[in-house]
């Protein structure tokens, strides 16, 4: 245990060293700040953009608080899943590649212990970074349209967080197995990419889908409610996360 | 007392087989050098007793504890030693003393020794990304015994480096060897003469020759008489390697080396026969055959 | 819509984060050896491309070795 403490807090230091600890959460929080921003300001930019003649005038409801926040959900779903992956692609298979994962596993260190302490400050930074970003925006919609319990906000963005926990830890299996971090990148977004699709195209078969969870979050972030299956898929990333990360600290000699 | 055994190990890769059946002990207390070509093997032998790769076959018994873990009791220095770029020496050492066991207090009391030891203490708070060759082979030699490990294990130490960070890595080695059993990988015969006290050669993955080196000196060493004149030998080589009391004659380079079973008893015919026959003998040396001559045959065969 | 019109105090958290994200990038590129792709590159796509240019810069130009 003293030992996964030390490990935890090289990967802390480390993390900002390479400034990481700063720039991962601002893009969250810019991100967060440019959705309700951009909605307020949709019709002067839509004027602004086209070629009106004079005194047009442009009617475009102004989207409720929760679509707002369902909307900066859907934004962080695509860059901010990219912007986290791309982080984190290296994980392991960077220190694999360097040689220094030998320089640490010949001293007397468990694997699981270097893999979970990896695993945790990934998701940690990352879960802080969304919290942030989700704050940020609820506070400029609040200002700019309408106030929104806080209470929702978290709930939904909790949701959410299953969600992401699951793509980092399959980050970071991936990241354990091979040694090539742009392939770790290629892979996880693809499945990112391909859960979400398959999700939403075919609800009825992938109700256990972890990406059901985006879903879930969005619609709860807009109704207040859930929408469509909950329990199911929260199992199952459970039980994936699990799977996957057990998979991450096992079986390193493969040679 | 013996602190490794290792019985036929044996590591197999998809295509080829790296380490066959070796068999070998080190004592503790011991400077030992595993000696071989580039490729012998050297390097999956000590990543196995280090526990970085597993063997195919074979046990490796440390200090008689047949199983389990005995990382804490060893230090391991690879090839190519790397570290965190972006911290510094003091960082790094405190961070790999504290995951070799040691507590917060003592991991900074050796981070402190060692960076003295090792001659890096003045650099120790820059990155140790802007490090040169040596220092960084001195600081992996730093890391590898920050937990007073009771066998430290070197991976080619000197290959890598210029003459004066060969020279430096050779002394501290010699200074450590009072101190703890080393166990140290290399191709260059003359590094491993001039430390250690046992020699293990390798070569293509199979043990080769082991023991002392006043031992392997005593066991192979010949007694040779090089002959040097100005005329061509090589007829006259011929002629005398049917003596009863040479066993194998060479030519090279222009100059026969007679091997011989006694100094004592071949000097004079040979002498006789050079002045009988009028050989213009430019040099006549007695001596006998170095480490260098048994290294060459075994990775000659 | 004027200068005027824009609300500074709602945009300027904006900028301000922006500009944080430059420096960050510029000082990270300073202190780098090597990044992907030549150096003068990211310090231009930091400075100018508005938003993710310094995003890029720390996913893509990076090296994490």
């Amino acid at each position: 245990m003293k030992k996964w403490v030390v490990l935890f807090r090289k990967e802390w230091l480390e993390m900002s060293r390479n400034y990481k600890i700063i720039w991962v959460p601002l893009v969250f929080i810019l991100f967060g700040l440019l959705q309700p921003v951009t909605n307020y300001y949709m019709p002067d930019i839509l004027k602004n953009a086209s070629d009106l003649p004079e005194g047009t005038i442009i009617e475009i409801p102004l989207p409720s608080s929760g679509e707002v926040l369902a909307q900066t959900l859907g934004q962080f779903n695509q860059m901010g899943v990219l912007v986290l992956v791309l982080a984190f692609m290296g994980i392991v298979s960077a220190e694999r590649k360097s040689g220094m994962i030998k320089a640490i596993l010949v001293k007397p260190v468990a694997y699981s212990s270097y893999i979970t302490a990896k695993w945790l400050s990934a998701i940690l930074l990352s879960a802080a970074s969304i919290a942030l970003g989700m704050v940020a925006s609820w506070y400029y919609t609040g200002l700019l349209i309408d106030p929104y319990p806080f209470i929702n906000l978290v709930k939904g963005t909790g949701l959410y967080l299953g969600w992401i926990v699951f793509l980092l830890t399959f980050t970071v299996f991936l990241s354990s197995r091979l040694n090539s971090s742009g392939l770790v990148a290629v892979c996880a977004l693809l499945v990112s990419i391909l859960l979400s699709l398959s999700t939403s195209l075919l609800g009825k078969w992938m109700e256990w889908s972890p990406a059901q969870l985006t879903t879930a979050a969005s619609s709860f972030l807009v109704d207040g409610r859930v929408e469509g299956p909950l329990f199911l898929p929260l199992v199952i990333t459970g039980v994936l996360v699990v799977i996957f990360l057990f998979l991450s600290t096992t079986n390193w000699q493969r040679k | 007392m013996k602190i490794v055994e290792v019985k036929s190990l044996s590591k197999n890769f998809t295509h080829h087989m790296a380490v066959k059946d070796l068999s070998f002990t080190i004592e503790e207390g011991r400077c030992v050098a595993l000696l071989g070509p580039n490729g012998a093997g050297k390097t999956t032998t000590l990543e196995m007793l280090a526990g970085l790769q597993k063997p195919t076959k074979g046990t490796i018994s440390f200090l008689n504890a047949k199983k389990g873990d005995y990382r804490e009791q060893i230090g391991y220095l690879s090839q190519h030693p790397v570290f965190y770029p972006w911290m510094n020496a003091e960082e790094f050492l405190l961070f790999i003393g504290e995951l070799s066991g040691l507590s917060k207090a003592e991991a900074m009391k050796r981070t402190d020794e060692l960076l003295e030891i090792v001659g890096i203490a003045h650099s120790k708070k820059r990155r140790i990304g802007g490090y040169s060759g040596g220092m960084k082979q001195r600081l992996g030699i730093a890391q590898a015994m920050i937990h007073e490990p009771k066998l430290l294990m070197l991976d080619e130490p000197v290959s890598a480096l210029d003459p004066v960070g060969r020279r430096e890595v050779l002394e501290m080695m010699k200074l450590l060897k009072k101190k703890m059993t080393i166990l140290f990988s290399t191709h260059i015969l003359h590094d491993a003469e001039e430390i250690c006290d046992d020699v293990i050669m390798i070569h293509d993955g199979n043990l080769a020759v082991s023991g002392s080196l006043p031992e392997l000196r005593r066991k192979y060493q010949e007694d040779v008489i090089k002959i040097s004149a100005e005329e061509n030998l090589e007829e006259w080589a011929k002629t005398i390697a049917t003596w009863e009391v040479v066993s194998k004659v060479e030519y090279r380079d222009g100059s026969v080396e007679v091997f011989v079973k006694d100094v004592a008893a071949a000097r004079s015919p040979l002498l006789a026969e050079i002045k009988a026959k009028q050989i213009p003998v430019t040099s006549f040396t007695v001596g006998h055959t170095t480490l260098e001559d048994l290294f060459m045959k075994v990775v000659g065969k | 819509m004027g200068l005027a019109e824009v609300n500074w105090a709602l945009v300027s958290p904006l900028i301000g984060i922006q500009v944080i994200l430059i420096i960050i990038a510029l000082i990270d590129l300073s202190k780098s050896e090597r990044t992907n792709g030549p150096k003068w590159m990211w310090v231009l796509i930091s400075l100018f491309v508005s938003i993710i240019g310094p995003i890029l810069y720390f996913t893509i130009g990076k090296r994490h070795d």
